[in-house]
């Protein structure tokens, strides 16, 4: 059989292509055309005496027909693109034919083509999906195989944003999306100003044994943060060292008589809401400082001398010297990565995780109906909601918040930190 | 997505698998999960007795370690590639059974019924009525354990005694107010109830009811008091450990699992018993407590299901209990291996059996755990914000009763 040809040139690989696309849409035709209903045949077993084993019937499951709904719906958009494309007129290499295209001047397309095959199958398709999830009714009541989920339209984000409603979801959300952001800017900054401090008073001129200084904080650095943050947590927590030398020295006593803890028992440092935010900025400070610093450290060496000695001949002090070059100098090195760091924050899981887990239990009725806690970040609660309380729904909507929130500080920090005029300010 | 790259390996290797798929498999492969690494060597020999007690069979199996606290959301993450045979905790019992987890057993039922005690029988049953589970421990409640040098038995009865005891002498009694687990202790000892309603899902909840006997606001205003006492502390299993090691606590509520250090700590003088009475609204009243229960159960999506119940069976059967109590000091349901001396004079088994009477099995829906612990945090710190007892029980009812889909 000869293959079409436009304009007279041969366009094997096109038309390849576009039947490969169209025979994966026909496998995932069978889900595809379930996609409206995500399912409908609930699981139904009968046991067979005789040969011992459960017999199924042919079941539908949702979270499959929405998996491969989302990939035959992809495959029917390329299918269509690539159409539209055979069939337009249109320019083609006048030297080269076919299939030789690709290993010719078209060589770059064929060495994509496995990374590109990579980032749709384990980044585009799962992200489109978990972000489908939202829309349906997918928790603990509607697990699949056994039951079916179905679509919900704006439900679940109703339950979000709907204030008049009586919604546990509603009451904490906001406390939940605040105290990330109090977190992720106090906890960014304080370790970049700590950092410099730190870098700066370690190169002060007067400073002795500066390698053995910055040796100290690399190993710090070094200790992996997950162990540092168990030990931290073991310290402070209600049976730890730090609440059994304070009881010994009295402390514990004082704090109670003055009411700054509930019980003469512990200093609740890790359990209290109104203890347990600062101690674990404090110990988030802790460890994040020497990272901070060596940044900072690299970058006070490379500020050219001459601005800083020409400053002094002028008659600046130290402090004006700070103001006026060193710390400009600093913000605009460090500015994306201060923005970056701040994104780190918002999803700073390992830090609230190790801190709180099986330790901190709120007060507050309603963030414990809806499964979060005061120290909870956006990013904690929704591990909880999935993993504790099987509650992807609502987990998916949290996660379509949180990129909402991470990509709008994105654009407007590095709009302001990258922005023309100030990239020309040191060169 | 298991289906898809299952796809592209068979592709991969497709002329290979033709040729082994056809193949008749000799053995039958099983998969079972065990609560504890400790329990790996107990059904190691479980699985050479059961292998030896059916030699016409030829069974492949392997055993995997999964806590039994939270083993349903394993399972039910992906119940179709999920182990045969799996031990859980009773309280997992409701998510199992709402995920479809659970295969009934619908071979020797009435067997496993008459072998095991009632309560645990009870625990193992769905609300239809069908057993979905093989009984095999009974002793996963709490109960009360004391140091028999600070605290008299006659001290360990009523609660007053035992916090002005340790007052005295400057030791702690331990209580974990702030785990919801154990707060329905003094609920229901105070005649009020929680309990999963008849849709299998949502909670039914008493405790902010005005007209009960004793009232929800009254519980709460003697926990307000028990909780200042200068004998009470609240401890977590970490923390009374802890205690019970520098010494602080002299008497506390925890389970078996904390049975061995507390009588290592202690000696002689480790001494357990039922929980205590309580003095709510001018009466002493007995505090209750859920019983526990670790239970096995078949995977509904096995495919060798009737090989994976005979198997659990083997498991739960008086010989596998026994087996387990000498190796694991764990207590046994089935009637006959309880009632063995050597299990009777186990101090921590002989308080479950005390408690028994006062103990309900948990059947609970999943809003109630984090709700009730928000209110034993607020008894526990001391009520800050004044807030309206009343107030404080009507928030938290709202929480356990809550739609699940919340």
């Amino acid at each position: 059989m000869r293959l079409p040809r436009t304009k007279g040139r041969v366009r094997w690989g096109g038309w390849l292509l576009l039947i490969a696309e169209i025979a994966g849409f026909l496998l995932c035709w069978p889900y595809l055309r379930k996609l409206p209903t995500l399912g409908t045949v609930q699981a139904q077993r009968i046991w067979d005496p005789v040969a011992r084993k459960n017999v199924w019937n042919d079941y539908d499951n949702s979270f499959l027909i929405l998996l491969f709904g989302v990939v035959g719906l992809l495959l029917l958009g390329m299918a269509l693109f690539q159409l539209w494309r055979l069939l337009r007129p249109g320019r083609i290499h006048p030297s080269v034919r076919g299939l030789e295209r690709w290993l010719g001047p078209d060589f770059h397309r064929t060495l994509l083509f496995l990374p590109v095959l990579g980032v749709v199958v384990v980044m585009i398709i799962p992200l489109i999906t978990m972000i489908l999830i939202a829309f349906t009714n997918y928790d603990r009541n509607h697990l699949v195989p056994t039951n079916l989920f179905t679509w919900v339209g704006l439900d679940n984000f109703r339950l979000l944003t709907d204030l008049t409603a009586s919604s546990a979801f509603a009451h904490a959300f906001p406390r939940v999306l605040g105290w990330t952001l109090v977190w992720a800017v106090t906890a960014t900054l304080s370790c970049y100003i700590g950092g410099i401090l730190m870098a700066m008073l370690i190169n002060h001129r007067r400073t002795v044994c500066k390698p053995f200084w910055r040796t100290c904080f690399m190993i710090a650095m070094a200790v992996p943060q997950f162990v540092s943050l168990l030990l931290v947590r073991n310290l402070f927590a209600d049976v730890g060292i730090i609440n059994t030398l304070c009881k010994q020295w009295g402390v514990t006593d004082w704090l109670y008589s003055i009411g700054a803890i509930p019980t003469a028992n512990v200093i609740p440092f890790l359990t209290h809401p109104t203890w347990a935010r600062p101690m674990i900025l404090l110990i988030n400070f802790w460890v994040g400082v020497p990272y901070q610093m060596l940044i900072a450290t690299g970058i006070l060496l490379n500020i050219p001398h001459e601005l800083t000695e020409a400053a002094r001949i002028d008659g600046a002090n130290s402090w004006q010297v700070f103001r006026s070059i060193t710390m400009p100098y600093l913000l605009h090195i460090t500015g994306p990565s201060l923005v970056s760091g701040m994104v780190t924050n918002i999803n700073n899981f390992n830090v609230i995780w190790l801190l709180s887990r099986d330790v901190y239990v709120t007060t507050d009725q309603l963030m414990a109906q809806a499964g979060a806690t005061e120290v909870d970040l956006l990013v904690t609660w929704l591990y909880r909601l999935t993993q504790d309380q099987s509650n992807y729904k609502m987990a998916s909507v949290i996660g379509i918040l949180v990129f909402a929130v991470c990509s709008l500080l994105t654009l407007v920090a590095f709009g302001r930190l990258t922005g023309r005029g100030r990239e020309e300010a040191f060169h | 997505m298991k289906r898809f790259w299952a796809l592209i390996l068979c592709l991969i290797t497709l002329s290979g698998c033709r040729a082994n798929t056809v193949e008749e498999h000799a053995s039958t492969p099983l998969r079972v999960w065990v609560g504890d690494n400790a329990d790996v060597a107990w059904m190691e020999q479980v699985v050479r007795d059961f292998s030896a007690a059916n030699p016409d069979r030829n069974y492949d199996i392997q055993i995997g370690v999964q806590n039994e606290g939270d083993v349903a959301k394993v399972i039910l993450a992906d119940v179709e590639s999920a182990a045969d045979v799996f031990t859980f905790a009773d309280d997992q019992m409701n998510s199992l059974l709402i995920g479809g987890a659970l295969m009934p057993i619908v071979e020797g039922a009435e067997a496993v019924r008459n072998a095991n005690t009632p309560e645990s029988v009870e625990a193992a049953t769905g609300p239809d009525g069908q057993l979905y589970a093989y009984p095999a421990t009974a002793d996963n409640g709490y109960f009360m354990f004391y140091n028999s040098a600070y605290i008299t038995p006659g001290d360990a009865s009523t609660l007053e005694s035992l916090l002005d005891r340790a007052a005295e002498n400057g030791r702690k009694v331990a209580f974990p107010m702030s785990n919801a687990w154990y707060l329905y202790s003094f609920f229901r000892g105070a005649g009020l109830e929680m309990r999963l309603s008849a849709d299998g899902v949502t909670n039914l909840c008493t405790w902010n009811a005005a007209d009960t006997p004793i009232t929800g606001v009254q519980v709460l205003s003697s926990l307000l008091e028990i909780a200042a006492h200068p004998g009470f502390v609240e401890a977590d299993s970490d923390a009374f450990v802890a205690g019970l090691k520098d010494g602080s606590i002299v008497a506390g509520v925890s389970g078996t699992w904390n049975a061995s250090v507390a009588a290592q700590v202690w000696g002689d003088s480790y001494a357990a018993a039922k929980l205590p009475t309580y003095r709510v609204d001018g009466q002493n009243v007995q505090m209750a407590s859920f019983s526990g229960f670790k239970l096995v159960g078949v995977n509904a999506y096995s495919d060798h299901a009737g090989d994976a119940m005979d198997l659990a069976a083997f498991m739960t059967a008086y010989e596998a209990q026994v087996d387990r109590f000498t190796m694991r000091r764990q207590g046994p349901s089935n009637v006959a291996a309880l009632a063995a001396p050597e299990v009777q004079s186990e101090p921590a088994i002989a308080a479950i059996v005390a408690q028994a009477p006062y103990a309900d099995v948990q059947r609970v829906g999943s809003k109630y755990w984090d709700a009730a612990a928000a209110l034993g945090k607020i008894i526990v710190n001391g009520n800050p914000g004044g807030t309206d007892l009343q107030t404080l029980l009507d928030n938290c009812v709202a929480g356990i009763t809550a739609p699940a889909d919340q």
